[in-house]
């Protein structure tokens, strides 16, 4: 093999984040996660297990939850990617991030963000999921201080948003 | 980490990319493995073939011979697809138990073959089903039956050159039973420990056909047509299906790891296959 290993090029890649399209230049095989926390200063996805299993890294594609740390930024270019800074609108929390601060759902809050977009996530399917679906759907959200019980009343509460 | 990315918008484009490329290349889907894989530093591949703009990858597409499913299909997708869960809810059962939602909002179930992760759940159901794979390069298309595709430890049939494009799985007689048993020995959003796929079509009385495959606890999921035979003609007594049980207990080579011992793994297949067995008999499904 005597082919030169090509270099890691960059791209220039529109994405739209939070409603504002972003034209960015960026590694070609980095990860969303670092594009959001690097280049646009979106620190609420935070960096933990890297391998999909815990959530802090949770965003919004087009409305789906995914892991921005499995995920290039390149394959998200033109789609729309929702963070924790973009659910609050004109000064006013999303009624999901009121509901988790109402019922005090977190300690040291660093899975917030991922676990408050995942109940967004969950609410756009099941418009009033019993607990086994929010159980199951925010499973793969691990809260390392244990306050699944206040999560779940915080989410319970947010049913009531949907009537 | 220095790689080529490439994003062919077309199949012949993608075809192309992995004809030249082949050897060096890796296929990028959903990103669940792959992304991981790099990111962790475990493959370190010159070209990264992103397949993600290729249309018309990802159908559901019922046809009279029966389902064919495209390989950017996400397994979310495949859980909630109403023909799924209607003709084969053991496949759309093992695609609703891997990890969590936002991987099956990624993964897709193409990239899921290709990976050939013996602690996974689709192949296992695929396999009970007796899933194709029509795999696709510069060279022409060849349709690889699962059992051959599937060829051991993260590995497959695939040659370097060769895309997944299709994953058909035949009619099932109507009126068949079937279930996916998974077994996690951690937590609820684990890997299996062992999986269990098994179908069975049943006359008056009896058992007419019985496919039980038995994944997760070997290097590449199994049948054992000798032992499924037991079945056939026969009621499923308590008896007979503890003897089918302990056939697939201990016929399968079991493998060691975090998730339980080579001889835990046995018993967990007795348990699991017993399990199974007794729900498709109950008509639980």
């Amino acid at each position: 093999m005597n082919k030169a290993k090509p270099m890691m090029s960059n791209r220039t890649l529109t994405l739209q984040v939070n409603g504002q399209p972003q034209t960015l230049e960026v590694p070609s095989g980095q990860i969303l996660l670092e594009t959001l926390r690097e280049a646009l200063d979106l620190v609420g996805a935070r960096n933990s297990c890297g391998i999909g299993m815990c959530g802090t890294c949770t965003v919004l594609v087009d409305g789906m939850a995914i892991s921005s740390c499995l995920t290039l930024t390149a394959q998200v270019e033109g789609k729309h990617i929702t963070t924790i800074e973009g659910l609050s609108q004109n000064g006013q929390l999303h009624p999901v991030q009121q509901a988790y601060i109402d019922h005090g759902a977190f300690q040291c809050a660093y899975c917030t963000p991922g676990l408050i977009l995942s109940t967004v996530a969950l609410l756009n399917e099941h418009v009033n999921p019993d607990d086994a679906t929010v159980r199951e759907y925010l499973a793969g959200n691990l809260c390392r201080c244990g306050s699944y019980v206040n999560i779940l009343n915080a989410v319970r509460a947010c049913h009531t948003i949907n009537d | 980490m220095n790689y080529e990315l490439l994003q062919p918008d077309s199949l012949s484009g993608a075809m192309e990319a992995l004809a030249q490329h082949g050897d060096e290349a890796k296929v990028l889907a959903g990103g669940t493995a792959v992304v991981l894989m790099l990111q962790q530093k475990l493959i370190a591949p010159t070209v990264l073939v992103s397949i993600g703009r290729v249309p018309d990858l990802d159908h559901i597409r019922t046809e009279p011979d029966g389902l064919h499913i495209g390989p950017l299909t996400i397994l979310r997708d495949m859980e909630r697809s109403s023909v799924i869960q209607r003709r084969f809810p053991l496949l759309a059962q093992a695609c609703g138990e891997v990890g969590n939602v936002r991987i099956r909002n990624q993964a897709t179930l193409g990239g899921n073959l290709a990976e050939a992760d013996y602690a996974s759940d689709p192949p296992t159901a695929l396999l009970a089903l007796g899933a194709q794979v029509t795999a696709t390069s510069v060279r022409g298309a060849r349709t690889i039956p699962l059992e051959d595709f599937l060829v051991g430890f993260y590995t497959t049939d695939l040659e370097p050159d060769e895309l997944i494009t299709d994953i058909f799985i035949p009619a099932s007689t109507p009126g068949s039973r079937m279930t996916y048993l998974k077994y996690k020995s951690r937590s609820s959003e684990d890997r299996p420990c062992t999986g269990v796929a098994a179908i069975a079509a049943f006359g008056a009385k009896t058992c007419t056909d019985l496919r039980v495959a038995v994944g997760a606890a070997c290097e590449v999921p199994q049948r054992l047509p000798a032992v499924e035979s037991l079945a056939r003609g026969q009621a499923l007594t308590d008896e007979l299906i503890g003897e089918i049980a302990a056939g697939y207990a201990d016929s399968i080579e079991t493998l060691e790891d975090i998730r339980g011992s080579a001889r835990y793994r046995t018993q967990m297949i007795r348990v699991h296959v017993y399990r199974a067995l007794e729900e498709l008999r109950n008509g639980h499904r």
